[in-house]
């Protein structure tokens, strides 16, 4: 067991030392066919020598493209402007040749997906002993030692046998810490990291955070940290950019930026964001809007549209970066306003009119159970060779998987990627006998016998909304199809048809215009609604949603989690939800079950599992989210599990945490053989309650 | 497999292919019998049933790697030995040519892609793709005349494999050399093509791939993170098609071989089966399949050494 506490600010002296990075007024401008599309507009920022720089913002709000200005790995028709200064020298303009020699030496760069970021013909050490000879002369021998040494440094187990594999013997976790290694390797003296964690599970975040501190220490860089993960930013930036629309808009130190938002972009976002610590007190405050094309901008503020506070001017006249005293830097005509407390920062976006009303009035009556699942498994073989396939092992993704669900309730499973969350889902959709277990829909067993009416019957009972609103509905076919396509599927006919499109419309809150537009016409937060209409066609009882928000911004996501929670409200649905971002668990879920390794480890009463949480792995699981407030994130302790969740291949035996477990080590030798040969099975954490947990120590 | 394969070719051949047609148009004219006491010494007797006729047939192949007689007494292992050299030298050098040039271009246009080299290299591309190989050939033939006429002297050959009266091992390999350039050169414009084009749209989908970016984010230039990341991932499936091209390549140059006069394995193929050459024919198909074999291994070789995952450890 790890116990972190990151955050200590760097002491105030070396605010006074020059910056590494100095980015002043870059603008990045792509080429299209609309006209020119403003990526990044008249951005500054400085970096100062082991101090973090976060850049916060939205997809689109141009955070990426400006970090490649700044490594000069734009695509060559980007027109950039503005002066990117390191060490003195400015780099814009400079050619592919010489930038390449201030790349990996001067500014090393950690990518968003570990996964595709590895060439995959090259072993791990070669690639590393390569990125270490382009710039240093070093011997083949000399730089694979050192490659070996860096392996070791970013904590790769076995650093001299690994350093042989190739990246797709590698988990992802892994991957990420050699793109890390890549980075440093040359000890530069920024270290830039685009989304470093956002693909990985939230455990695994964790580490990697960890690893990218040790490489800012190890070479006293600058790091400037792109994510759009506020609870990322609050536990790690000292100084934090908010980019809207290609600009910064609000521009702090962590701790005034989060305790004394000023921009009402920044205090909008704040506020929608889901947090992990606090109860389920009411519905998210969504933004409302979208973020404007970044085509043929408008003169005044790009917020102007979507903000509360707006006022004749922001329509007309773009604001520039101001410092505003105890605040930062903020980009907007009305900062001195609500820095003086008029209109407060809290009372300027205002919940949505449903939430006024009592939140989930109907949570303590419970409906008639619509789901039960009971002892549920699903094993996959494992084949090898390409003509005669011989089976070599059993992947075990969901082993004794028991639950219920009633009429108007979310039941949430929460778990990382590989825990059997998305099998035990596609299990239920199969609507077919399943492998070993029972499942029951709304009171008619699966496995029974029936008639194709029945089964049409039985799947209309149940649908589903996945994650990408932009693969799961065809490009091809315009909003009124895609929404016909399910009741022409239960034979509805034509009139009936187009009626209940437009109710569909209107009931996930679209315009009745958006109709004949194809999907790729429509916005991300469009698109789910669409997705969610879709699901809703059938009058469903059940819907089951897996990962309905996690591919949305922070600022929609709100929107549509809203949304889900009306629909329910309205509808009597049950919900079946799979994220793995606990946050929003806590918002939409009324209960939670958390599985590990295709086995709930614990269940219970959502606001009971996150304050009174038994499982060592849940512990480890809400410790590992960033709270969006640096006071809290900085001061609680952080669990840090060791390694990955391992393969389902070969269970072990007992427990199946018990490899990870921080509590394992710490227990008397009679249950450690206990943990180590008999699966622990769930039961009761209290009289009373229906909070259940799999542990034998707790 | 290439045994399979070469005696149902045999049972085939035997079966459509009517050698006693050969000497039917003779005068003066001969009786059936007289015709098919003619064909016995080559094993081709119709009256001897198929199945003694193939036992023949097979025995000579296992015990003495005797591939038969054609109908006019020729012995197919002579003809298919000078021949497979005469082939040989055209089709290694038109297909190592195309490799180079189709993926030299390909990496060249797909780093500037939708830019004027890439478009124009692209229309000449799609422009050859769809010249037919004999106006090809000619037009080479063509331009072969011209230059020779330029310069007054025998630059090129336009037809042959050789001249008959060379000797000595530098004027033999200048004279070889002299008659290989137009083949060759006809068959590279019609080869390189497909590589061209497939390695280009590979390519493409490697170019603009996270670890290209990453490579270049520790230091390597553009080109450099091309050549030596993207390239190298992208060239398995071409590596393979190349290997798998060969014996397509051995037997399907017949009109250039025809135009340019070439006694090569092609033009063989379509004699043999004009001529009710039934053991010429099976020869050929048997060589078909040893090269595909050839080529199947070279390839699994080329994807090793390429991508070393593969490798057993």
């Amino acid at each position: 067991m790890t116990v972190a506490t990151p955050g200590t600010h760097p002491p105030a002296e070396s605010a006074a030392t020059a910056p590494v990075l100095s980015v002043r007024g870059l603008s990045v401008a792509f080429p299209s066919e609309a006209g020119p599309v403003q990526a990044v507009r008249e951005v500054s920022f400085d970096v100062l020598p082991g101090r973090t720089l976060g850049i916060v913002g939205e997809s689109g709000s141009g955070k990426s493209a400006t970090v490649m200005g700044v490594m000069g790995l734009l695509p060559e028709t980007a027109q950039v402007s503005g002066r990117v200064l390191l060490g003195g020298r400015d780099l814009v303009g400079l050619g592919d040749r010489e930038l390449s020699a201030v790349r990996g030496n001067d500014i090393g760069m950690v990518f968003q997906d570990p996964l595709s970021a590895l060439t995959p013909i090259f072993s791990i050490g070669r690639q590393l002993s390569d990125a270490l000879r382009v710039h240093q002369d070093l011997t083949r021998q000399a730089a694979w030692n050192r490659a070996v040494e860096l392996l070791d440094l970013v904590g790769i187990a076995e650093p001299h046998r690994n350093a042989r594999a190739f990246p797709h013997e590698f988990s992802g976790g892994m991957r990420q810490r050699v793109v890390i290694a890549l980075a440093m390797a040359n000890s530069p003296s920024v270290i830039v990291a685009d989304e470093p964690t956002t693909a990985l599970d939230v455990t695994v975040q964790a580490q990697i955070l960890d690893v990218l501190r040790t490489a800012q220490t190890e070479t006293g860089a600058g790091l400037v940290l792109i994510t759009h993960d506020l609870g990322v930013v609050a536990g790690y930036a000292d100084d934090v950019a908010v980019m809207y629309a290609g600009r910064i808009v609000e521009q702090a130190g962590a701790n005034e930026l989060f305790g004394r938002p000023t921009m009402p972009y920044t205090i909008g976002l704040l506020g929608a964001v889901p947090r992990p610590e606090a109860r389920a007190s009411g519905q998210l405050v969504p933004i409302g809007g979208e973020p404007p094309s970044l085509v043929g901008l408008s003169a005044g503020c790009s917020f102007a549209d979507r903000c509360p506070a707006a006022v004749d001017r922001c329509h007309s006249q773009e604001p520039p970066l101001t410092a505003v005293p105890g605040h930062g830097q903020v980009a907007c005509w009305r900062a001195p306003d609500i820095a003086g407390g008029n209109p407060a920062a809290s009372s300027l976006f205002s919940p949505p009119e449903a939430a006024v009303e009592e939140h989930r009035p109907d949570r303590q009556v419970p409906g008639e159970t619509v789901l039960r699942v009971a002892e549920l498994a699903r094993t996959f073989p494992i084949t090898k060779g390409a003509l005669l396939k011989r089976r070599v092992g059993t992947l075990h993704a969901v082993s004794d998987v028991s639950f219920a669900l009633r009429a108007g309730e979310t039941l949430g499973l929460v778990g990382e990627s590989g825990s059997g969350k998305t099998t035990t889902l596609l299990e239920i959709m199969r609507l077919r006998p399943p492998e070993h277990g029972l499942i029951e829909i709304a009171g008619t067993d699966v496995a029974a016998p029936r008639s194709t009416e029945q089964t049409q019957r039985l799947r209309r009972t149940v649908q589903i909304v996945m994650q990408d609103p932009m693969g799961s509905l065809d490009p091809r076919l315009p909003v009124f199809r895609l929404l016909a396509e399910p009741l022409q599927a239960v034979g509805t006919d034509r009139d009936a048809v187009r009626i209940r499109v437009s109710e569909l419309l209107s009931l996930v809150g679209l315009d009745a215009s958006l109709a004949d537009r194809f999907p790729a016409a429509l916005s991300g937060g469009q698109r789910q609604r669409v997705a969610i209409a879709r699901a809703l066609a059938t009058e469903p009882r059940i819907v089951v949603l897996d990962e309905p928000v996690s591919a949305l911004d922070v600022s929609i996501q709100a929107d549509v989690i809203n949304l889900l929670t009306k629909l329910q409200r309205e509808l009597d649905l049950a919900y079946l939800i799979v994220a793995h971002d606990l946050a929003v668990m806590r918002q939409v879920s009324d209960r939670i079950a958390v599985m590990y390794l295709g086995h709930i480890v614990e269940s219970g009463d959502t606001e009971d599992l996150f304050t009174h949480a038994r499982h060592p792995y849940t512990e480890a699981l809400l410790s590992a989210i960033p709270v969006p407030d640096p006071q809290v994130e900085r001061s609680r302790e952080h669990i840090v599990l060791k390694g990955e969740q391992p393969s389902a291949s070969r269970l072990p035996r007992g427990c199946v945490f018990a490899d990870r477990c921080p509590l394992y080590p710490l227990l008397d030798g009679g249950t450690q053989q206990r943990c180590r040969t008999e699966r622990p099975l769930l039961r009761p954490a209290a009289s009373g309650t229906d909070h259940r947990h799999a542990c034998h120590a707790r | 497999m290439i045994v399979v394969a070469t005696n149902v070719t045999y049972l085939l051949a035997a079966w459509f292919l009517d050698p006693r047609s050969n000497y039917r148009g003779l005068r003066p004219v001969r009786t059936e019998e007289q015709i098919d006491h003619a064909l016995a010494p080559y094993n081709l007797d119709p009256r001897a049933p198929l199945a003694d006729r193939w036992w023949h047939w097979f025995s000579d192949v296992l015990l003495h790697f005797d591939w038969g007689k054609s109908p006019v007494g020729a012995s197919v292992n002579s003809e298919i030995g000078f021949r497979v050299v005469v082939s040989g030298q055209l089709v290694t050098a038109a297909t190592l040519l195309s490799v180079v040039a189709g993926v030299a271009l390909s990496v060249f246009t797909a780093s500037r892609q939708y830019g004027w080299w890439d478009r124009m290299t692209q229309l000449v591309s799609v422009f050859l793709f769809n010249v037919p190989a004999a106006v090809a050939a000619l037009a080479v033939v063509f331009a072969g005349i011209w230059l020779n006429q330029h310069l007054g002297w025998r630059l090129l050959y336009v037809a042959g494999e050789k001249s008959p009266d060379v000797s000595g091992l530098w004027p033999t390999v200048a004279d070889r050399f002299q008659h290989l350039v137009l083949p060759t050169l006809s068959l590279t414009l019609l080869g390189y093509v497909g590589y061209h084009l497939t390695q280009r749209s590979l390519l493409l989908d490697n170019i603009n791939s996270d670890f290209v970016r990453t490579a270049r984010a520790t230091g390597l230039t553009r080109a450099q993170a091309i050549r030596r990341h993207a390239l190298r991932a992208s060239l398995i499936p071409t590596a393979t098609s190349v290997a798998f091209s060969i014996p397509a390549i051995f037997t399907g140059a017949v009109i250039t071989e025809t135009v340019f006069g070439w006694n090569g394995m092609g033009q063989y193929f379509v004699q043999t089966i004009a001529k009710n050459d039934v053991h010429g024919a099976v020869a050929v198909a048997a060589f078909g399949a040893g090269m595909t074999a050839i080529g199947a291994i070279l390839a699994d070789i080329a994807v090793v050494v390429l991508d070393p995952r593969v490798r057993v450890r």
